[in-house]
C-alpha cells in the first residue's frame, strides 16, 4: 500500500471502506516522516503518541459503524503558528520554543471534528516572516526535490511534508505568498483563500489584514475537500465572514467560454525562462479546453505591491509582536527590572529578520512618518484593490507565475533581505487585494525542480480557481511525490 | 501678576460600562473581589492567536450616553490600536478610538453660583480597560516594590471616555460637571459611576489664561479618587500655578499625580521617551455601522433625563427647586415620587415623606429601593390616610416603620402596631385631655397665669396627649382643646 | 531621506529591542534601502480614487452580551514564566507609570 502517493480523499475512502485501517495509514505516515526527517527537517514537533491513539479510536469507531467524518483517519500536518491545545506551538521562534497554548485554533478544531489526525507541527520562517524557511530557530527545512535548496517560505515545512509524502494534506498560512511560493518550490498545490473565508482565531498573527490559512495538497480535489472542512464562519473572528460557504467539492465549473487573463507586467524579463514557459503552456492548455486568453494590465501591482506590502505588513507585525515580553508566556530572560526584562527577552527571543521587520514597522508608524508611509500605503492598497476589480471585468481568472524562479539554493538570499522580498513579487499583491490565489504544480524543469503557475480569481471565486486548476491538472497530471534528496 | 488670570479646566471622564461581559470577549466584568486572573480567557489575556469580538451592549450603552449628552453619533466608527509597553496591557496595545470616535459635539447644563451654564462635550469614545498591578511593597506603592503582580480580571472591561471642552472655570464647576455626568450614567443604568471603586475615573487638565487672553500651559492631573479630591487637587494646582506666575516663572506642561494623603499634586518623573503611541486602525475589527434604526430605538427608550425631570416636577407638581433636586437625584427616587403623585398623593406630602422617612430608611437599612418590602401603592394608601386625617403624621411614621420591617400591608401593620384608624377625637379626646391636665395641674396653672410666653409648656402637654393617644389624635384638635382649657389663644 | 543612527536607536527603544553598534549600522543601511523602494509608492496615481472606493467591504458583526466561562485559566497560569499563586509576576518597575487608562 503506497500511502504516501494517495490523496486525502483516497485515504479517507480507503479507511471508510475497510481497505486499510487508520492505524496503518497513520503508522505509514509516521514511518516515512521518521525516515526522511534527518534530511528534510520539515517538522518541529512530531505527535506520534497522540496520533496513534487517535488512529486506534478511529478504527474502533469504524468497527462500531460510526461516521468517521470527511477526513476520517487521514494524517495531516499544520504549520507551527496554529495553536494546538497543550501541544507546543513555536512559530519557529526561540520566543515560543516551549510554549503550550491553552486553546486550539478554530481550524485545528475543525480538522479534528472532521476526523483528521494531526501527526506533526511543521517548520516555518520565524513568525511567518520569510520566504525560504531559513529563518527558523529550529534549523532550515530542505526542499525534498534537492536538499541543497530551500523549500520556500514561510510555510516551507508544510509544503515539504506534502511534497515528500509524509501526509496528503497540510495547512499553511499566507501573508504575502507563504503558501503559494513554497507550494511552487516544492511542486505541490497551495491555496490562499479569499481574506475572511477561513477563521484566523488561533493563528498567531503576523499581519492581521493580510494573514490567511489555507491548504496544501497534491490534488485540486483535496484542496476543495480541505476547504469544505476549514472554510466556515466563526463568530470569534470579526474579520471572518458570517455567510454560509458553498460546497467546494464536487463538479468544478467548466473553463469553456471563460476568459484567462495573462498579466502583461508579470512576464518577460526577470522571470526564469522555464517558468515563463510554464505559464505559456498553461495558457495554451486552457485555450485547448475552450477558454479565451486575453491580455490584462495591472500597471501598479508589480511596482507598488512590494513597497506597499513592506510598509503595511511590518507595521501590523510590530504591533502584533509587542506582546512577547516574558510576563505571561514564552521565553523570559531574568533581569533586575521590567524594561531590562523586556529588552533582554526580546533580544534573545527574536531572530534578525523578525527584528528587522519590527523595527521597520515601528518606524513607519511612528509620529512624523505615519502620513508619509503608512497612510500612503493604505491608499495605494485601495488602488491595487480597484486595479484587480477592473481586471476582473475583462477576465474570469488571472494566470501568472507563482515565483520568478524555481527553488533557489540555501544561503543564496538569506543575507539579502530585499532580494528575498522580491521572490514574493507575484504573490503579495493578491494578499493586498484580499483575493483568492492558488499555486499549482504543472511540471518539472530540465534540472528536475518543480515548475508551476499561479491562478488568481475575484473574491469568493475559489470554485472558479478549482475549475481552471482541475483543467490544468488533467492536462499535466497530478504532482509526483519527491524522493527527499537526489534529483533523478 | 496674578490678577486677571482666568482658570480653564477640562475634564476627561472614564465611565466603566456595566455590561455583563467584557468589550471584546465573553468574560465576566465582575472583577471586584474576584480571585485574581479568574475572569480571563485567551482574548483578554492577549494570548497569541486571540482575536477581539465587540460586544453589542457596549455599543448600545455608549450610544445611549452619547444621546443623553446631546452628541452626534457617527454612522460609521472604527477602533484604533494605541501601542505602548506596560505589564497591565496584555497585548502591549490598547484597543481604543482615535480620529473616528463613536460620538462628538454634545453638551450638558450644570448649576453654578451664577446660574446654569453649558459645558461642551468634545467627544465620547470606547476603549478597553487594562489589568491591575499590585506592587509588592509594604505600602503597596510602586516606589520601593521589588516586584509587581498582575491581575488581568479588569483587562477588557468596557470604558466610555467622555472628553469635555475646557469650559469649566472653577473647581466647584468641575465637581458639578462630574456629578451631572455621573447622574446621567446612573439614570441610564449603564454604570455605577462610583469614583471610589473606580467605575468612574476623572483626569483633569487645568491652565491659567492671562488677562490678554494668552493661554497658559496645560497641566494634567490624575489619580483623584473622589469628588473632594478633585476639588482639592484643582484648588492646589490653581494656587501653585498662580504662585509660579507671580514669581515670574512659567508653568511647565506636565502630568501630576494627586496625593490625597499629603494633599499635593506631585510631578511624575520625566519619561525618557515622549509618548509615541503609533495609532493605526485596528485591523482585527472591521468598521462598525451604527444604524439610524439603532439610534432611534435607543433614543426613544431613553428615560427622562434628570435636568428635564427636575424642571417638570417644578412646573407640573409645584415642588420647590430644592425638593426637585433631591427628588431627581436618583432615577428610582424620582420614579417613586411620580408614582405616589399619580396614585393620588399630595405632591408636598409625598416629597416630604420621601425626603424624610424614605431616604432615612434607605440610609439606615442599606436596602436597595428596588428590593423594598413596601410598594408605591401601599405608601400612597398610607399617605392618603394622613391626608384625610385618619392618621396623624406620628402614627403614620410608626405604621411605615412596621411595614418596612415586616413587609405587611398598611392595614396589617396598623393592627400590629396597635393603631386603629379614625383615631381619638371629639368627646373621647376631650376626656383624655382632661385626664392629662388633671395629672399636670401645676403646668396648667402656669399657663393660665401667663407663664408660657413661648408656648413651650402647651407643647409639652400636647406631646403628652399625643403620646397617650399613640398619635391617633388629630394634633390640631388636641391643641384646640388644650388651649380652650388653658384659656389661651 | 537618510535615517540617522540616533533615529534607529529611538525606534529600537520604542520597540523594546536592544541593538548594538553593528546592528545599528546594518539597520541604517536596511532602512535607507527600504525607503528608496518606498519611493515607488509616490508614483502611484491616487487621483482617480473616489472616497470609499477600494475600501475593505466588511462590516463588523456584534456579539451578544452574555458570559462565557473559559476553563483554561489554570493552563494559562501554568505557562507564566514567573508566577505567584494567582498572579503573573514582573520584576521591579522603575520610572513610574505611563499615561495609561487609570
Amino acid at each position: 500500500m503506497k500511502f504516501h502517493e494517495m490523496t486525502a480523499r483516497e485515504t479517507a475512502e480507503g479507511i471508510k471502506k475497510g481497505v486499510f485501517s487508520a492505524s496503518e495509514a497513520v503508522k505509514a505516515s509516521l514511518d516515512r516522516m521518521k525516515r526522511m526527517e534527518p534530511a528534510l527537517n520539515a517538522v518541529v514537533t512530531s505527535l506520534e503518541e497522540n496520533a496513534l491513539e487517535r488512529a486506534m479510536e478511529t478504527d474502533s469507531k469504524r468497527a462500531r459503524g460510526d461516521d468517521l467524518g470527511p477526513l476520517g483517519g487521514v494524517p495531516v500536518i499544520v504549520k507551527d503558528n496554529m495553536c494546538t491545545r497543550n501541544i507546543r506551538t513555536t512559530c519557529g521562534s526561540r520566543m515560543l520554543a516551549q510554549w503550550k497554548p491553552p486553546y486550539s485554533a478554530t481550524v485545528v478544531e475543525l480538522l479534528e471534528a472532521s476526523g483528521a489526525i494531526l501527526v506533526g507541527k511543521s517548520n516555518m520562517d520565524e513568525f511567518a516572516m520569510g520566504s525560504s524557511t531559513e529563518h527558523s530557530a529550529f534549523g532550515p527545512t530542505s526542499n525534498p526535490w534537492d536538499t541543497d535548496r530551500v523549500p520556500g517560505g514561510s510555510s516551507g515545512g508544510s509544503a515539504a511534508a506534502v511534497a515528500a509524502g509524509y501526509v496528503p494534506l497540510a495547512l499553511g498560512s499566507d501573508t504575502g505568498g507563504s503558501i503559494r511560493q513554497p507550494a511552487a518550490f516544492c511542486g505541490v498545490h497551495g491555496l490562499k483563500p479569499t481574506y475572511g473565508l477561513v477563521s484566523r482565531r488561533g493563528l498567531v498573527a503576523f499581519a492581521s489584514s493580510l494573514d490567511q490559512i489555507g491548504p496544501l495538497a497534491r490534488s485540486v480535489d483535496d484542496l476543495a475537500l480541505a476547504m469544505d472542512v476549514i472554510a466556515a464562519p466563526d463568530s470569534r473572528d470579526s474579520t471572518c465572514f458570517r455567510d454560509p460557504r458553498p460546497l467546494y467539492s464536487g463538479a468544478f465549473p467548466d473553463v469553456a467560454g471563460k476568459r484567462v487573463g495573462l498579466v502583461r507586467e508579470f512576464g518577460g524579463d526577470g522571470i526564469d525562462a522555464e517558468i515563463d514557459g510554464a505559464v505559456s503552456e498553461a495558457a495554451a492548455s486552457l485555450e485547448k479546453r475552450g477558454a479565451e486568453v486575453v491580455e490584462i494590465s495591472l500597471p501598479n501591482a508589480g511596482v507598488a505591491g512590494l513597497p506597499c506590502y513592506y510598509i503595511l505588513a511590518p507595521a501590523e507585525a510590530s504591533s502584533n509582536l509587542a506582546r512577547y515580553d516574558g510576563v505571561r508566556y514564552g521565553l523570559k530572560k531574568d533581569a533586575p527590572d521590567l524594561i531590562s526584562q523586556f529588552l533582554a527577552t526580546r533580544k534573545a527571543g527574536f531572530g534578525p529578520e523578525v527584528k528587522r521587520r519590527i523595527l521597520t514597522g515601528t518606524f513607519v508608524l511612528s509620529s512624523g512618518y505615519y502620513d508619509a508611509y503608512y497612510l500612503l500605503a493604505q491608499n495605494v492598497r485601495r488602488v491595487l484593490r480597484m486595479e484587480f476589480e477592473k481586471a476582473f471585468e475583462k477576465a474570469d481568472v488571472l494566470l501568472m507565475p507563482a515565483a520568478p524562479s524555481p527553488a533557489f539554493r540555501k544561503g543564496e538570499l538569506v543575507d539579502d533581505p530585499i532580494r528575498m522580498y522580491m521572490t514574493d513579487l507575484f504573490t503579495l499583491p493578491v494578499n493586498l487585494a484580499e483575493l483568492p490565489g492558488m499555486a499549482m504544480n504543472t511540471g518539472y524543469a530540465k534540472n528536475g525542480l518543480p515548475l508551476g503557475v499561479q491562478l488568481v480569481a475575484p473574491r469568493f471565486g475559489e470554485k472558479v480557481l478549482f475549475g481552471f486548476a482541475s483543467a490544468l491538472e488533467e492536462a499535466s497530471g497530478r504532482p509526483s511525490v519527491a524522493g527527499g534528496g537526489e534529483l533523478s | 501678576m496674578s490678577r486677571g488670570l482666568q482658570t480653564v479646566i477640562g475634564l476627561e471622564i472614564h465611565v466603566q460600562l456595566d455590561t455583563r461581559s467584557k468589550i471584546f470577549c465573553g468574560c465576566s466584568t465582575d472583577y471586584i473581589g474576584a480571585v485574581p486572573n479568574s475572569n480571563v480567557c485567551p482574548v483578554c489575556l492577549g494570548l497569541p492567536g486571540s482575536l477581539p469580538s465587540p460586544n453589542e451592549k457596549v455599543i448600545r450603552y455608549a450610544v445611549a450616553m452619547a444621546l443623553a449628552l446631546g452628541c452626534s453619533i457617527s454612522e460609521t466608527t472604527i477602533f484604533h490600536r494605541k501601542n505602548y509597553f506596560y505589564p497591565d496591557l496584555p497585548k502591549a496595545y490598547q484597543i481604543s478610538q482615535y480620529d473616528r470616535p463613536l460620538a462628538v459635539n454634545g453638551s450638558i447644563e450644570i448649576e453654578t453660583g451664577d446660574g446654569p451654564r453649558t459645558i461642551g462635550i468634545t467627544r465620547l469614545h470606547l476603549e478597553e480597560d487594562a489589568g491591575k498591578l499590585v506592587h509588592a511593597a509594604s505600602d503597596g506603592r510602586l516606589a520601593g516594590a521589588d516586584h509587581s503582580m498582575v491581575d488581568y480580571n479588569r483587562a477588557g472591561v468596557p470604558l466610555a471616555e467622555i472628553v469635555s471642552e475646557p469650559d469649566m472655570k472653577t473647581p466647584a464647576e468641575a465637581r458639578e460637571y462630574v456629578v451631572r455626568i455621573r447622574q446621567i450614567a446612573r439614570y441610564l443604568g449603564i454604570s455605577d459611576g462610583d469614583m471610589e471603586s473606580g467605575s468612574l475615573r476623572v483626569d483633569a487638565n487645568i491652565s491659567l489664561t492671562g488677562p490678554d487672553g494668552s493661554l497658559g500651559s496645560k497641566v494634567e492631573i490624575k489619580n483623584m479618587n473622589s469628588l473632594r479630591a478633585l476639588e482639592h487637587a484643582l484648588e492646589f494646582e490653581i494656587r501653585r500655578q498662580r504662585e509660579v506666575l507671580s514669581n515670574g516663572g512659567t508653568v511647565e506642561q506636565e502630568t501630576r499625580h494627586w496625593d490625597d494623603a499629603s494633599c499635593v499634586a506631585l510631578s511624575s518623573r520625566s519619561k525618557e521617551e515622549a509618548h509615541d503611541y503609533r495609532y493605526f486602525p485596528e485591523p482585527d475589527i472591521p468598521e462598525l455601522h451604527i444604524s439610524r434604526h439603532m439610534i432611534e430605538d435607543i433614543g426613544s427608550s431613553l428615560p427622562e433625563l434628570p435636568f428635564n425631570r427636575k424642571k417638570r416636577f417644578q412646573s407640573d407638581f409645584g415642588v420647590t427647586e430644592d425638593d426637585a433636586n433631591v427628588l431627581t437625584e436618583r432615577r428610582e427616587i424620582a420614579e417613586w415620587f411620580e408614582g405616589l403623585v399619580n396614585a393620588g398623593s399630595d405632591p408636598k406630602r409625598a416629597s416630604n415623606w420621601i425626603r424624610g422617612d424614605l431616604l432615612r430608611y434607605l440610609r439606615e437599612s442599606g436596602v436597595d429601593l428596588r428590593d423594598a418590602p413596601f410598594s408605591v401603592a401601599a405608601i400612597a394608601e398610607l399617605l392618603g390616610m394622613v391626608d384625610s386625617g385618619t392618621l396623624s403624621n406620628t402614627a403614620a411614621r410608626d405604621v411605615f416603620t412596621a411595614m418596612a420591617e415586616t413587609g405587611l400591608s398598611v392595614e396589617k401593620a396598623m393592627a400590629g402596631a396597635g393603631i386603629s384608624a379614625g383615631g381619638v377625637s371629639g368627646k373621647d379626646l376631650a376626656a383624655l385631655v382632661d385626664r392629662i391636665l388633671a395629672d399636670n395641674s401645676d403646668v396648667l396653672e402656669e399657663i393660665r397665669s401667663g407663664g408660657d410666653a413661648k408656648g413651650k409648656k402647651l407643647k409639652f402637654l400636647q406631646g403628652l396627649v399625643m403620646r397617650e393617644t399613640r398619635g391617633q389624635a388629630d394634633p390640631a384638635e388636641a391643641a384646640g382643646i388644650l388651649r380652650e382649657r388653658a384659656g389661651v389663644r | 531621506m537618510a535615517v540617522s543612527e540616533e533615529e534607529v536607536r529611538r525606534i529600537a527603544l520604542l520597540a523594546r529591542l536592544e541593538v548594538d553598534q553593528a546592528e545599528v549600522e546594518g539597520l541604517q543601511k536596511h532602512f535607507n534601502d527600504i525607503l528608496a523602494h518606498f519611493h515607488d509608492l509616490r508614483n502611484v496615481d491616487l487621483g482617480e480614487l473616489q472616497p470609499g472606493e477600494g475600501e475593505r467591504k466588511t462590516v463588523c458583526p456584534l456579539r451578544e452580551d452574555s458570559i462565557e466561562n473559559w476553563d483554561g485559566r489554570e493552563s494559562a497560569l501554568e505557562e507564566a514564566p514567573s508566577r505567584e499563586g494567582d498572579f503573573f509576576i514582573t520584576p521591579r518597575i522603575i520610572g513610574g507609570e505611563p499615561d495609561e487608562v487609570s
